[in-house]
């Protein structure tokens, strides 16, 4: 069997395990400094700000192409996830009514295990 | 000139023609790699018991004869989808649950929808959290509910406990949760108030988008992304070793954008103003001390975790009003705490022995 010490595979492995820690620690250090939140947060920021602009440029030729605009569509999902909630709460109520009517709700409420496990030390069970 | 001492001229040939092997292997199995999906995550079956919005509880259907008689509820980090916590079977934490004996329900979230860029620390605290316990209650019969939160689930959790000191939550778990966010050094750098305008970024933008995260995240051990590459292609012959990068490799790269109103609150209430550690926090106008729960809690960190350092999770136990409270440290790292190989053997069994006899 090879000794890993000689194996060159070994060394390899080692080699970039050991550039790898050495690469990340410099880094955090590097990125610990007040100098580079700063300078990440400009680049962050210009970004941001971009984005916000092709947005606003992007909703006015919407509207120019007769097209609804994201507000519009925000508006369409709003609605909609209302009705998601009601529809949800409807289930949900009639889920109650079902069971306290002893009606069985699927295979699944009828088949739940009796909740009487104990744990292995309490019950002799070998864990 | 003396051979170099340990080295095996013997065991030369037989070392080329097995790197040889592998480098065949490695070209028929890297086609293999970009021609296949990875494995099929979060498979465990379950039931959609309540979905709205960026939010949506399952139940897990039983896996054993008997079960306790406490639900347990999982809050899933908000940053993060919930099937790291399922990833195949036999590297489940739900199905060892569930096998255990345990009624596993949990919250797990997708993307917010742009609509969903108001969502404010109150919706996730005071709103979600309360109406899965109020599910689960429904749904199980019981009263009681344990509840076990992942990092910034576990955040959640403990906001949610500290403000519902009157139950009906009866254990809490916490998995690597921060709470001293001085100490995570380079977020804190990051967001330092001087330089960060969280109200630039989230007036432009809604909700923060995922790839922020993800760069955020990636930037705290900025070569490691590359290291694993190239372990990939040396292991790529390995069908174990691959499927394994491939499942946590997806499911690191599957990060969720965060609410834009929710974010602006965890970087002033959190990042700067540090209120958890220092008793000031308050949700809605609730306060949310820690000292209020009471409730039994096992909190168990990773010896290598590189995002939520250990001085960053170190003082929950302290602060905690409990008597009956644990702190477990465990080798591995942020991920590999909860999921894969190692945590089958550590965390896993070190919860079931906390958590079961608290199920009665």
């Amino acid at each position: 069997m090879t000794d890993k010490t000689n194996d060159p595979v070994a060394m390899w492995q080692k080699m970039v395990g050991e550039m790898e820690k050495g690469f990340n620690s410099f880094a955090n250090q590097a990125m610990s400094s007040p100098e580079f939140s700063q300078a990440m947060n400009r680049a962050g920021g210009v970004a941001a700000g971009a984005q916000k602009q092709l947005g606003e440029l992007m909703e006015k030729y919407l509207v120019s192409m007769n097209l609804p605009s994201r507000e519009q569509v925000t508006g369409l999902a709003e609605r909609l996830q209302a009705i998601e909630g009601q529809i949800g709460e409807i289930k949900s109520l009639l889920s109650q009514m079902a069971a306290s009517a002893g009606v069985s709700q699927g295979a699944d409420s009828a088949l739940r295990p009796p909740r009487t496990k104990r744990p292995p030390s309490e019950g002799g069970e070998q864990a | 000139m003396n051979a170099a001492p340990g080295l095996d001229f013997a065991s030369i040939p037989e070392r080329i023609q097995s790197e040889v092997q592998r480098a065949i292997q490695r070209s028929i199995k890297g086609v293999e790699y970009f021609s296949t999906s990875g494995p099929s995550l979060g498979s465990t079956p379950k039931d959609v018991l309540h979905s709205r919005g960026t939010m949506s509880l399952y139940h897990y259907r039983p896996m054993s004869d008997e079960i306790y008689r406490v639900p347990v509820l999982i809050v899933m980090a908000t940053t993060n989808r919930g099937y790291i916590l399922d990833l195949v079977p036999g590297q489940s934490f739900i199905e060892f649950l569930l096998k255990r004996g345990y009624d596993v329900y949990m919250l797990d979230w997708s993307a917010p929808r742009p609509e969903e860029k108001s969502l404010r620390m109150e919706d996730y605290v005071l709103d979600f959290i309360p109406d899965c316990v109020r599910r689960v209650q429904a749904d199980s019969g019981e009263q009681d509910v344990s509840v076990i939160g992942y990092c910034f689930g576990g955040v959640l959790s403990l906001l949610y406990g500290a403000i519902h000191k009157d139950g009906p939550m009866k254990n809490l778990i916490c998995f690597t949760t921060p709470i001293d966010f001085r100490e995570m050094k380079l977020f804190s750098n990051f967001s330092d108030r001087r330089y960060f305008d969280v109200d630039h970024l989230v007036d432009s933008v809604g909700n923060v988008p995922p790839e922020m995260i993800l760069s955020s995240f990636e930037m705290l051990r900025p070569a490691s992304r590359t290291v694993s590459q190239i372990q990939l292609w040396e292991n790529i012959w390995n069908d174990e070793f691959v499927k394994s990068y491939r499942m946590f490799d997806r499911w690191a790269t599957d990060t969720l954008p965060l609410a834009g109103e929710y974010f602006r609150a965890i970087t002033k209430d959190l990042m700067w103003d540090n209120k958890l550690f220092n008793d000031t926090m308050s949700v809605g106008g609730r306060p949310a001390k820690l000292d209020n729960i009471k409730v039994p809690i096992l909190h168990a960190v990773a010896e290598h975790d590189h995002i939520v350092p250990y001085e960053a999770a170190k003082h929950l136990i302290a602060k905690i009003g409990s008597a009956d409270k644990e702190e477990v440290m465990l080798k591995g790292g942020h991920v590999s705490l909860v999921a894969g190989a190692n945590a089958v053997k550590r965390l896993w069994p070190k919860l079931d022995s906390w958590l079961g006899k608290r199920s009665t």
